[in-house]
């Protein structure tokens, strides 16, 4: 059964199929492309929109560290500075201590030294004298050929030394 | 319509029929009929809704397939267009714009597969012409008010011009995509008729038509779509304006 509507003609059914073909179009195109695609358009707007402000919080907390770290920096500086000036004044005063003390000790010591020369000579003076007297004891033997109570002798030479003494 | 003497080769008349019939019932004494139109306009839209399932089918926040690519231009297109026709708050339009553009242009193109094109059935383009009008009644409407929009036809003159909208939208479309089908055949016969007047085969049908196909098929077919979704976004637009 093939025939044909007439070239221009309006056939109602067609009307009506054509409409519902439209609409069921309009509604596929609403739902499943436009609907789709822009709810992947807005989700990429909004992680691009978040990435950006991720990028820019992070480049201000950058900015902060930064800063903090240049004020460390600096504070550091300066206590080095106090540190070395503090070291090179403990070292002097160190050192002038050690000056002192030094100084101390080798006057000490020369004292000591002194009194160790005075003792000495005064042991070596005290030895001299014996000898002297026992040597004078043996001289007046030879001249006097004779044994000398050595005790009286004693006490005459020692005058005599010490009278030598006194003159020295 | 009769054909000249000198080219009665081929045949002595050529007759350019409406859309074929293929089946025809009465229910409760309506006569249906499905015609070539009803079938071809059905494959069209079922096409329509598998490419666009598949394009946007498993969509990514990164595009990893070109579809997705696909699908996201064609909506920017449609968008950017409706954005720089008429201007802001019309974002919802876009689905109703892409909807008639894709049926009229496949509507049309369907011809290049040798069948009979949807568009050049008045029927069709009749009923995209009376949406577009409902629209552009209701955007009217919603700017004036239901008063405003009464108070306009004081002046008969506007219904005149009103009801002038759909018919001319309609008619230059279906005319034509028509006109193309009358010239293309006309053409053809002719270069039958031509061609048997120096030997017995139909040397000059190949070629010719095809190039003549390029303008009728492809070029009136894209033109004729544009130029109604374009005139149903200016109407639109304009009655927020006037």
């Amino acid at each position: 059964m093939e025939t044909n509507l007439s070239f221009l003609s309006i056939d109602v059914g067609t009307i009506i199929f054509t409409l519902c073909n439209l609409l069921i179009l309009f509604f596929v195109f609403k739902k499943f492309l436009f609907g789709r695609v822009h709810k992947i358009l807005d989700e990429r707007k909004n992680d691009v929109a978040e990435r950006f402000q991720k990028a820019d919080d992070a480049m201000e907390h950058a900015k902060k560290l930064e800063t903090e770290y240049t004020d460390l920096m600096e504070g550091a500086k300066e206590k080095s500075a106090e540190m070395m000036r503090e070291a090179t004044q403990n070292a002097q005063k160190r050192s002038e201590q050690i000056l002192a003390e030094a100084r101390a000790d080798a006057q000490q010591r020369k004292a000591q030294a002194e009194e160790e020369i005075e003792r000495e000579k005064k042991r070596a003076q005290n030895e001299l004298k014996g000898e002297i007297s026992e040597l004078a004891v043996m001289v007046a033997q030879k001249v006097v050929e004779k044994e000398i109570n050595v005790n009286d002798h004693d006490r005459f030479i020692n005058d005599f030394i010490e009278n030598v003494g006194d003159l020295k | 319509m009769k054909v000249p003497e000198f080219l009665q080769g081929a045949s002595s008349e050529v007759d350019i029929k409406g859309p074929g019939v293929f089946l025809q019932f009465d229910v409760f004494g309506v006569t249906i009929r499905i015609t070539e139109t009803i079938i071809l306009s059905a494959v069209i839209v079922i096409g329509l809704t598998l490419l666009v399932l598949f394009l946007t089918h498993d969509m990514k926040k990164n595009p990893e397939k070109k579809r997705q690519v696909i699908a996201e231009w064609a909506v920017e297109v449609v968008d950017n267009l409706i954005a720089n026709t008429m201007g802001k708050g019309y974002e919802k339009m876009s689905p109703y714009i892409a909807a008639l553009f894709c049926s009229s242009i496949f509507g049309s193109l369907i011809s290049l597969t040798g069948l009979r094109p949807v568009t050049a059935d008045y029927s069709t383009v009749l009923t995209w012409a009376l949406m577009s009008f409902v629209m552009i009644e209701r955007a009217k409407i919603k700017a004036d008010g239901v008063g405003g929009y009464l108070k306009s036809f004081i002046n008969p003159l506007n219904i005149i011009s009103e009801a002038s909208t759909p018919v001319s939208m309609s008619f230059r479309h279906f005319g034509n995509i028509a006109g193309g089908i009358i010239i293309t055949t006309l053409i053809y016969v002719a270069l039958t008729g031509l061609s048997n007047l120096i030997c017995d085969v139909a040397i000059f049908t190949i070629g010719i038509p095809a190039v003549l196909s390029l303008y009728f098929d492809l070029f009136t077919g894209f033109m004729q779509a544009f130029i109604f979704i374009n005139l149903t976004m200016i109407y639109i637009a304009s009655a927020k304006s006037e």
